[in-house]
């Protein structure tokens, strides 16, 4: 059972990171970028190739996939999305949606369908009253807690953190205080593609890494967003972690109706407190 | 051509919603100084009116000359630098933000040091000094109002577009709002919609009428103090 | 009950100005005659593609017509994108196929039980779902696509057969034996015919202009007192029993049915071949289904990186090429006639 947990821990801490960026988008600029799938997925496979050029210094290659998701992200939220997000919500799901085909077609076309295995980059574990426990999945939740600290202090405290609260509220009243909100958007599209890259690579060596893991990955930070709140990031936080445990809980009892039950979850909750958005 | 003492001018301005028009060839000039109002019965298009001249609308067709250019299309962000400030109808703060904050925000924004805009904001209504460390959610109705007409007087406000601000606030409240309106008056330009009669007759300057998105009538203001019950009926 | 509907509507409608006055104006400039007209073009259409390009593949092509139509009364005509769409497919294809199997051979009841099974999960679905828009709409839709597949696939395996599938193979009736390729053609081509007649009266009548208001601008249609949650959700049960039929006609024409017909990445098919025609015009999704279908079952094979090729393709459409090959058509049309182009934007 506390493997469960455990388990469930770290997948909702994964989801955490992914969903920030989606919660982010959706709550600013109203759209799903499906493209958030493709960049989870390149920062991933860009680990894989950089891993042994650095001879499995993971640490390195996890900072390499990060950053070279960033310039990407800024090409996708320049030229598409600033573009279509003002007016035409529809048509940049659709481009969005588009982005991630051409994406993941790339990556299988350079890497191949066939699933890479990657192991566990820490290999340590702990033992407990009778359990081992992988370090590496510790690690991840507890980055998932300093993140959440760290996220928390940016939007209370800076003043590029406050202006996105702000304009979460009430875009049009930040506008009118000679404030482009647009850039700052743009800064805060980056920093959440930069993180999914990140929760994708921090996920790679537990799970099979194959081109199209983003996109179920998408639906399922979705279902955390929509019940954790769109731009609550507090809200995210808990959501991720508590469909995290529902995930693995169910898994326990039914492996394959693990994402299914998230769905229902997030049924429930839509049923509960319908969106308007 | 262009009326030396206007700060503002509007040219056959068009505005529509989709496919829904909302101003009509409506042509106006607000003179340097001037607080003018603006009445009409709702759908008239006087919200609609100021959304325009501040950017968050973009006109059909037509013009809005300030300071010499034509404004019409630009976006919220460069309007209210150039000193144009927009109160909205909804007395939306920041309300996640402390009172405090959303100062800081204006500051800024339009570029005015904090301690500047924070001794302007507490001249204007020294009373916020003890809501300073509040989140701005929880301030009341007449607070939030207070609070968006500091906001929009950060930086060097020229021209003040306010949307009914007395709109929903208890008879108290109005008078600390009045006061804080006519302590501007002259010093700034002000352009605000209203269905407060009363407020209307005390700082007019000029008014003017609007129904089905267009410019009924423009009158002087000195004449409305006996005319109220002529203007009631355009409510 | 429609009727009923339709007089209060206009009632009403006669004293505010507002959409229906919009519609009545609208509606005495449409030419009465049109339908069959249209109908008899599109008929002829397809039948002279079938020698061309052969029967069977033809018939394919009506069905994703259908398939098309029903999606892009969601997409045109009420603004909101589902990229989820194959869920009715599915539901149809195997709520006919299930008929067959267990029940009965009657292709007819077939098509019942599919359009049924489709509709029943339209107006479950469609009581959580017709309140969001936009991201929301698209991405639960997908979600619940997402469960439905899972759903034959593994959880309802001992009665789908999982990934292997059930044989659909219906008894004949009469002369209706579908065994026949010109008899399933015809078969079919009733069915798209049917099928444009309903969304063609549906979209002309008050009920569709109201829809369209509905995409235009919904906090206004509910200001003036129509209960827009009802008449939306009426039209995502209508566009899910549609696709249920299609995914039925489907079954029955391949003779199986399996999980593929449900298949979540299937969903930009339908999406392109909207856009590509042209939304929010039966036309447009006529002219797109068969565009794609033409596309993918002869271009495809060719090309090696498809879905590369499909993003590319989506992207420009998205940002050049909107309004699709029929407004573009008709674009040129307007050109050059004076006729008046009253009523909403279409797409």
């Amino acid at each position: 059972m506390i493997n469960t947990i455990i388990y469930g821990l770290t997948i909702g801490a994964i989801l955490y990171f992914i969903s920030i960026g989606l919660s982010l988008t959706f709550g600013t600029m109203k759209i799903v970028n499906f493209a958030h799938a493709l960049v989870y997925t390149v920062g991933i496979y860009m680990v894989i190739t950089f891993l042994p050029l650095l001879r499995g210094n993971f640490l390195v290659a996890a900072l390499i996939g990060t950053a070279v998701v960033v310039p990407i992200s800024y090409v996708i939220e320049r030229f598409i999305i600033r573009r279509l997000y003002g007016e035409s919500l529809d048509y940049a799901i659709i481009a969005t949606y588009a982005v991630l085909l051409i994406g993941v077609d790339l990556i299988k076309w350079i890497w191949g369908v066939n699933p890479y295995p990657m192991s566990d980059p820490i290999g340590k574990y702990l033992s407990l009253g009778g359990l081992t426990i992988p370090v590496y999945r510790i690690l991840i939740v507890v980055i998932a807690v300093l993140l959440f600290g760290a996220l928390n202090f940016f939007f209370r405290k800076s003043i590029v953190g406050k202006i996105v609260v702000a304009a979460l509220e009430d875009k049009d009243g930040v506008r009118c205080l000679g404030i482009k909100v647009d850039k700052y958007f743009s800064v805060v599209f980056i920093l959440g593609s930069a993180l999914a890259a990140l929760g994708g690579i921090l996920y790679a060596p537990i799970t099979s890494i194959h081109p199209y893991m983003g996109f179920m990955v998408l639906l399922l930070s979705f279902s955390v967003v929509i019940v954790g709140g769109m731009g609550n990031l507090n809200g995210t936080f808990v959501s991720a972690f508590a469909l995290g445990l529902v995930m693995s809980l169910t898994a326990r009892y039914w492996s394959q109706a693990a994402e299914t039950m998230v769905f229902i979850v997030m049924a429930i909750m839509l049923i509960i407190k319908p969106i308007e958005i | 051509m262009l009326d030396n003492n206007a700060i503002l001018e509007m040219k056959n301005l068009d505005v529509a919603y989709g496919h829904a028009k909302a101003l009509h060839d409506v042509s106006l000039s607000l003179k340097q100084g001037e607080t003018s109002f603006v009445i009409g019965r709702n759908g008239a298009g006087k919200t609609t009116l100021l959304k325009t001249i501040i950017g968050l609308l973009k006109p059909l067709k037509g013009s809005i000359i300030y300071e010499g250019r034509d404004i019409s299309g630009l976006p919220p962000e460069r309007i209210s630098l150039g000193g144009i400030r927009y109160v909205a109808q909804e007395k939306k703060v920041f309300g996640n933000l402390t009172v405090r904050e959303n100062i800081e925000l204006a500051a800024y924004g339009l570029g005015e040091p904090m301690e500047q805009a924070l001794d302007k904001v507490l001249g204007l209504y020294p009373k916020i000094k003890n809501f300073l460390k509040m989140k701005a959610g929880q301030l009341s109705g007449g607070q939030r109002q207070i609070l968006l007409i500091g906001r929009a007087l950060v930086g060097e406000p020229k021209l003040l577009l306010v949307d009914e601000p007395t709109e929903g606030l208890a008879a108290i409240v109005i008078e600390d709002v009045t006061a804080i309106l006519s302590r501007m008056k002259g010093r700034v330009s002000a352009m605000i919609v209203e269905q407060n009669l009363t407020l209307v007759s005390r700082l007019a300057d000029r008014i003017f009428i609007m129904k089905e998105g267009k410019v009924e009538r423009e009158m002087a203001g000195r004449s409305a103090i006996l005319d109220t019950r002529e203007l009631e009926q355009y409510l | 009950m429609r009727e009923m509907k339709g007089l209060m509507l206009k009632k009403e409608a006669e004293k505010t100005p507002g959409p229906m006055t919009d519609f009545l104006e609208f509606k005495r400039h449409l030419p009465k005659e049109r339908v069959l007209l249209d109908l008899a073009i599109v008929a002829a259409a397809f039948v002279l593609l079938a020698p061309i390009l052969k029967v069977q593949r033809v018939t394919d092509f009506m069905i994703f017509c259908i398939f098309v139509l029903s999606f892009d009364l969601l997409y045109g005509y009420m603004g909101r994108l589902s990229f989820g769409h194959m869920l009715f497919l599915g539901a149809g294809a195997y709520g006919g196929g299930l008929c067959i199997r267990y029940i009965t051979k009657d292709p007819l009841l077939a098509i019942l039980a599919g359009i049924v099974m489709a509709g029943l999960l339209a107006m479950l679905i469609g009581l959580i779902i017709v309140r969001t828009t936009g991201a929301c709409f698209a991405l639960i839709n997908l979600a619940f696509n997402q469960v439905g597949f899972f759903l034959v696939l593994s959880v309802l395996r001992k009665i789908t057969k999982g990934e292997d599938g059930l044989g659909v193979v219906p008894a004949g009736l009469g002369w209706l034996n579908l065994g026949s390729r010109p008899i399933m053609f015809g078969f079919v081509l009733f069915f798209l015919l049917l099928a444009f007649y309903v969304l063609r009266r549906v979209t002309t009548s008050p009920y569709g202009y109201l829809i369209r208001s509905i995409k235009e601008d919904e906090t206004r249609v509910k200001f003036l007192g129509y209960n827009t949650f009802l008449y939306k959700w009426l039209t995502y049960v209508l566009a899910g029993c549609l696709a249920g039929l299609a995914g039925t006609l489907s079954a029955l024409n391949y003779g199986y049915v399996n999980p593929n017909f449900m298949d979540t990445h299937r969903n930009v098919e339908v999406v392109f071949a909207a856009l590509i025609g042209g939304a929010g015009n039966l036309y447009g999704s006529i002219i797109g289904g068969v565009v794609y279908m033409v596309i993918s079952n002869y271009l495809a094979i060719y090309i090696p990186r498809w879905e590369m090729v499909l993003g590319i393709a989506l992207l420009i459409l998205v940002f050049r090429f909107r309004q699709g090959i029929w407004g573009y058509v008709r674009k040129k049309g307007a050109q050059r006639s004076i006729s008046p182009e009253i009523g909403i934007e279409k797409g």
